[in-house]
């Protein structure tokens, strides 16, 4: 009981890690106003690109995965030119975004023969006298090198959000685009900012979950883990360490599933497999049941600003 | 404010407001450019014609981007051409065509109806695969008469559609949970469900594929003549009830209320829980229903992926329509040729099914970003 326990523990930070990196940049491009509906394929991007700067670069993990960050925020200027300057409905094209890259990156995976194929990836890298520790040592400290950069990640995005000028005006923007306009912040200029930069996150989420995690690229491989993070960034009420929780949450759900079936316990494998959704829903759910209250919801989320049409 | 604003995106009312515009003062980001000052103003209105015009560019614009990823992935221009002239020119293509028109009919009048009252029915999928499980399991478990078999499909596919977006319908009205989200975890769900029944009990037993055995031919749509099958006369009754529905009766009347201003309807007494109820579940009973119209008119049996590509198809359909029904049918048909394309070119070029999702998304990217240019008007100014 105690080795399947440790071997769950251990195993929960790597599935943890794209929940928590997704849902950070969808934190800092929503708390400016734009709702990114389109993390599932932002994350399939990031997680081809991975693969395939990993296999033609001549495998460097990190390198893919500055590779996976760049492609993320590059395809998300094409969804930011479309809500922000175009000012074109963001359910429509969030969802759009994420067919067309489900659609591409299958068509380009295939065509340059990406697909299926393992690599050898990002490899652990033990903290050595601190892997050394019983537990702890295995869960904290026997990790790659992206786990342990989570943590600095956050302590990073919070302070800026939170403690910065610029994130606070960032958040103004999210919260009052008038208000903001008349104080001569640049509308755009902060939303498009932010959205390259939360889909930066979200596309190193994909490279993670490719060559971090799975190691292989396989078309639609994120399985709705996109959709997972938007809907952990309602659960969290946008705030950061929310969503680092909920991703652990999720982490824990998805690293139980093979446990599961390790420890000898029938349950038929495809219901184990809906577990992540089926609680993601839970989870929802119950947010909504506590209320609203301490939920800091950017007041002008999903509304395109336009200042022709200001009242 | 002028000096900050980006240079692109100036009104007029900034320019005439702002102390700064007559005499035009130099400071970072309004030096001159080459080309005069860009001003960008709303229309408040844009004869239907030109409204067309641009919609039509927009679709041509991305009929091209999309040829030009298809050529650069391996297709020849040549046979590109080929395969979609041959969808109206070849009759047996154009027979597949028709075939394959009805259950994406049946997608974008069911997402339509969910749109106009305002309901994101993004669980299209879902409750198709939850139709088709339905129809399915009337095959399987011979439940009525032969005679009444198809009727009885229809009915519980219908039927099941309705109860999984109830679900979603459910969890917003009472929890306010947004329905984007859990219509779209739902699909998965369902997705799940069929693989269990598929890959367990109801795994064909002759051949130990992960399919359903074939259907008995009283549970296949009979043919109509030329190769085309009951499906689509009954998607074509279904949009124009839909149409009437819509459009003309006191229930339409009072969804354009909800579509408009919901705080305005529940003013003047619109019943709005009920009827937006009545939309959504005829969204969930309409997409059931495609589900059963796969299998039993194109298949023959329940098959891991009769539903992929119809969801955002259907949400494509309705976007593109306008919420309107018979539009819907039009947009259809067209979608239709994508599908048939999509299917020739991953046999004949290994090009992936799911091609036929990125066309479409480009296409609603060139369509929305060209209603940018039908609101708003850009001039230069020199």
């Amino acid at each position: 009981m105690r080795d399947i326990v440790v071997s769950w523990l251990a195993n929960l930070p790597p599935l943890a890690v794209p929940y928590a990196l997704a849902s950070l940049g969808l934190i800092i491009s929503e708390r400016s106003g734009v709702l990114s509906l389109g993390a599932e394929g932002l994350m399939l991007v990031g997680a081809l690109t991975g693969v395939a700067a990993y296999l033609s670069f001549g495998g460097y993990p990190l390198l893919a995965l500055v590779a996976a960050m760049i492609a993320g925020a590059f395809v998300s200027i094409l969804f930011a030119v479309l809500v922000v300057l175009l000012r074109v409905n963001q359910v429509i094209a969030g969802l759009s975004l994420v067919f067309f890259c489900q659609g591409f990156t299958n068509l380009i995976g295939t065509v340059a023969n990406w697909s299926n194929r393992t690599i050898s990836g990002l490899h652990v890298l033990p903290l050595y006298p601190l892997s050394e520790l019983p537990v702890v040592g295995r869960v904290l400290f026997t990790q790659d090198v992206i786990v342990y950069l989570t943590i600095p990640i956050f302590i990073a995005v919070t302070y800026f959000l939170n403690r910065t000028n610029m994130g606070l005006r960032l958040r103004a923007v999210g919260e009052n685009p008038e208000a903001a306009d008349a104080a001569g912040l640049s509308i755009y200029l902060y939303r498009f900012v932010a959205v390259i930069g939360g889909s930066a996150l979200v596309g190193l989420a994909g490279g993670y979950l490719s060559v971090g995690s799975a190691k292989i690229w396989i078309a639609g491989m994120t399985s709705g883990r996109g959709w997972i993070a938007v809907a952990l960034v309602i659960f969290a009420r946008w705030h950061p360490w929310r969503a680092l929780f909920g991703a652990l949450l999720f982490g824990g759900i998805e690293a139980l599933i093979p446990q599961v079936a390790a420890a000898g316990i029938r349950v038929p494998q495809y219901f184990m497999l809906m577990t992540p959704y089926l609680a993601t829903l839970a989870v929802m759910v119950w947010q909504e049941v506590r209320g609203r209250i301490g939920s800091d919801e950017p007041a002008a989320l999903g509304q395109p600003y336009v200042r022709e049409e200001r009242t | 404010m002028l000096l900050d604003a980006p240079w692109w995106i100036m009104s007029d009312q900034d320019a005439a407001l702002s102390p700064l515009a007559v005499p035009r003062i130099a400071g970072p980001g309004s030096g001159r450019w080459p080309f005069g000052r860009m001003i960008l103003e709303v229309r408040l209105d844009m004869p239907a014609w030109k409204q067309v015009v641009a919609v039509a560019c927009s679709i041509l614009i991305g009929m091209f981007i999309s040829a030009v990823i298809l050529v650069a992935s391996g297709v020849p221009p040549g046979e590109l051409v080929n395969e979609f002239a041959s969808n109206v020119f070849d009759r047996q293509s154009f027979q597949a065509v028709l075939v394959q028109a009805a259950p994406l009919i049946l997608v974008g009048i069911a997402a339509s109806i969910g749109f106009r009252a305002r309901f994101w029915n993004l669980g299209l999928e879902g409750q198709m695969v939850w139709g088709g499980i339905a129809a399915t399991a009337v095959t399987i478990y011979h439940i009525g008469p032969e005679g009444l078999r198809l009727p009885l499909m229809a009915l519980f596919a219908m039927m099941a559609g309705m109860a999984w977006v109830a679900i979603p319908a459910l969890l917003r009205m009472k929890f306010a949970v947004n329905e984007i989200i859990s219509t779209l975890l739902l699909n998965y769900v369902a997705t799940y469900c069929l693989y269990d029944l598929l890959y367990g009990p109801w795994k064909d037993p002759k051949d130990a594929f992960p399919h359903s055995s074939l259907y008995a031919s009283a549970e296949r749509l009979p043919d109509i003549g030329h190769g085309v099958n009951a499906a689509l006369p009954l998607a074509l009754v279904l949009v124009l009830l839909v149409f009437w529905f819509a459009e003309f009766s006191r229930f339409g009347f009072y969804l354009k209320f909800i579509y408009a201003n919901p705080a305005m309807g529940r003013l003047v007494g619109v019943p709005i829980i009920p009827v937006v109820w009545t939309a959504v579940l005829m969204s969930g009973a309409l997409a059931g229903l495609g589900g059963f119209l796969v299998p039993s008119g194109i298949a023959g049996r329940l098959t891991q992926g009769f539903f992929e590509g119809y969801g955002f198809s259907g949400v494509l359909i309705a976007f593109l329509a306008r919420n309107n029904a018979v539009a819907a049918a039009i947009v259809a048909v067209l979608i239709a040729m994508l599908f048939v394309t999509g299917q020739s070119f991953q046999i004949f070029y290994q090009i992936p099914f799911s091609m036929v999702q990125m066309i479409q998304a480009i296409i609603v990217m060139c369509v929305a970003a060209s209603e940018f240019f039908i609101r708003h008007r850009i001039r230069l100014q020199r």
